[in-house]
């Protein structure tokens, strides 16, 4: 069974780029853990050979032609995607110049 | 005026309008203390109650056109998971806060083509992820009767809405019982269809092999109509499915209770389990009762994975999560905090950005990490999709004996505010009895049939195969017939 504890906690929330409080950590050791161990109790059934169901539909996605649909543009001309973009410039997504 | 039938009466024999009629909703939610809706879209709304009412006058000369615009003038409230264009949709988290989508879901185009009128965004748990609502960034959704209790959730802001007459119906979402729980809980029909039936273009994705969108109404009836309006193949989903649809509404009103004759009703024996309230499993039975008095076939069957059911889910809605929520990095949409123009890496911007999830979401997402990290991949998600077919074998076996089951949709009436939220896994079993036959994608709903003795909703649980709702919503409104007015 997977111990879990502050540092498992930490790694799995920087690859989930998340920064979690000192006492969000313990809540999660406490609350996760406790749910894992819940989970635990699948490892009872035997699923050999059973073919893990992964979507809610069988046999495929229904997919349409690829045809481009253009999003009518709002009055002023500015695509309207943009505007709940937090910063915009040119009509495009602006983000801060970082490096690394 | 309670149902969809009552209200369009009332538009014909001039007694009522739907510019009038909208009115008295802003009226009685400015008035309510629920805090069920997070927006109003009350200058949208207005404008086009006011095109329906003349229109009623001089196009259609007073009589509602009910044929082709079955939800004539209909106010309903749409949960906030569900984009509308150019009205603010949070999915009730700070992350969201400000994201205006220019664009509109599927499921709200049917509506209002069909004639209804949209008053506003209803409250929810955090990316409909809770069962109580206590997990909205917006505050909890307050019971409609008993102001101590949760709604349900994660559809709480719908439950209560449709309960306290904030609106005539409302658009719930069901991932593991989002609907059926808070319909429950409120005492109302909550509906989800089967996966497939209704297009989630537009719904903000939680975990997308199990999300779908249902209606959450007064009456059977009027479920069936609006689940009847939103289904078919969409373009935009391709999971939909093109599967005959069939009228669900003529079903609703033309069943009668002698319909149930020789109808095979399944009993899980696994949902009827130590640990359920008294009162809850004495109603369900109760009614078992009266559904074989009137001529129903009651057969035992079993599913014998139920038991698994939390744990299964919780490894693969978690895991979709984890991957639907890596969308919000704060560049395209979503808030920015100022901290995160410090950021020297775009690590360090992201998480920052991430600050704005509450913590049960932030839970979740690590929760799903985890399970799909290397290592542990095998098992635990692969593992549970294993379980999750068992499940829906199950159902398959069950399903060759019985046309419909029924069971509690929850261990327990409504419970207390707070009474839940410091133990997650103690919440997550509230919703032990939904969640199977979401695993499976089957169509289910939660009709009420009694109160308990502090006057809080028992809901019956009825679920039924794949695409066959209309065997559903029979069921539903025979239950709905003989539980009469002890509900």
């Amino acid at each position: 069974m997977i111990e879990v504890n502050a540092a498992l906690i930490q790694k799995v929330a920087d690859l989930s780029r998340l920064e979690l409080s000192e006492q969000e950590i313990q809540d999660y050791v406490k609350s996760i853990g406790d749910i894992l161990k819940h989970v635990e109790q699948l490892n009872s059934i035997n699923t050999d050979g059973i073919e893990p169901m992964n979507y809610g539909v069988d046999g495929g996605l229904r997919l349409r032609e690829d045809i481009v649909e253009v999003l009518q543009p709002k009055q002023d001309g500015k695509p309207r995607i943009l505007e709940s973009a937090p910063e915009v410039l040119h009509d495009g997504f602006k983000v801060p110049q970082m490096i690394g | 005026m309670k149902t969809i039938h009552e209200i369009h009466n009332a538009f014909d024999l001039g007694k009522s309008t739907p510019l009038e009629l909208t009115q008295q909703f802003f009226n009685q939610i400015k008035a309510s203390h629920h805090n069920a809706f997070i927006t109003l879209c009350e200058a949208r709304a207005l404008n086009q109650a006011q095109i329906l009412t003349d229109d009623l006058k001089l196009k259609y000369n007073g009589k509602v056109p009910r044929t082709e615009k079955p939800l004539y003038g209909i106010p309903l409230g749409i949960k906030d998971v569900l984009t509308m264009d150019g009205v603010r949709t949070t999915c009730a988290s700070k992350m969201l806060e400000n994201y205006i989508p220019p664009y509109t879901a599927t499921a709200v185009i049917k509506l209002e083509n069909a004639g209804a009128i949209s008053l506003g965004k209803l409250n929810m748990d955090e990316f409909a992820m809770g069962s109580s609502n206590e997990n909205s960034a917006f505050g909890p959704v307050i019971h409609p009767t008993h102001s101590d209790r949760v709604p349900g959730g994660s559809s709480g802001g719908s439950g209560t809405a449709v309960a306290a007459n904030l609106c005539v119906a409302a658009l719930g979402t069901d991932t593991g019982g989002s609907i059926r729980l808070p319909a429950s809980f409120c005492g109302i029909v909550g509906m989800k269809p089967t996966y497939g039936r209704i297009s989630r273009y537009g719904q903000i994705a939680f975990a997308s092999s199990l999300d779908q969108i249902g209606p959450m109404t007064k009456t059977v009836e009027d479920a069936a109509l609006l689940c009847e309006v939103m289904s078919g193949v969409d373009d935009k989903d391709s999971t939909t499915a093109d599967v005959k649809v069939d009228s669900w509404f003529k079903t609703a009103r033309d069943t009668k209770v002698e319909n149930v004759k020789g109808l095979r009703v399944g009993v899980p024996q696994e949902y009827f389990i130590d640990g359920i309230d008294a009162e809850v499993k004495n109603a369900i039975e109760g009614m078992i009762q009266k559904l074989k008095a009137e001529g129903a076939e009651i057969i035992p069957v079993t599913l014998p994975h139920t038991q698994y059911a939390v744990a299964t889910y919780y490894v693969i809605a978690v895991s979709e999560a984890s991957s639907n929520l890596s969308r919000y990095d704060g560049v395209r949409f979503g808030v920015r905090p100022p901290e995160a123009m410090q950021a020297r890496t775009l690590v360090d911007f992201y998480k920052k950005v991430r600050v704005n999830f509450g913590s049960e979401v932030k839970r979740r997402i690590i929760l799903g990490t985890f399970a799909l990290s290397s290592g542990y991949y095998d098992a635990y998600y692969r593992k549970a999709g294993q379980v999750r077919r068992l499940m829906r074998t199950d159902f398959e076996n069950a399903f060759q004996k019985v046309d419909v089951m029924v069971s509690p949709v929850s261990p327990s009436t409504a419970f207390k505010l707070g009474e839940k939220s410091k133990d997650p896994l103690k919440m997550y079993l509230t919703d032990i009895f939904t969640i199977p036959a979401s695993m499976a994608g089957l169509p289910a709903m939660s009709v009420p049939v009694a109160k308990d003795h502090q006057g809080l909703s028992i809901g019956m649980h009825l679920i039924a195969p794949r695409f066959n709702e209309n065997v559903l919503i029979k069921a539903a409104r025979i239950v709905e017939l003989l539980a009469g007015d002890s509900k």
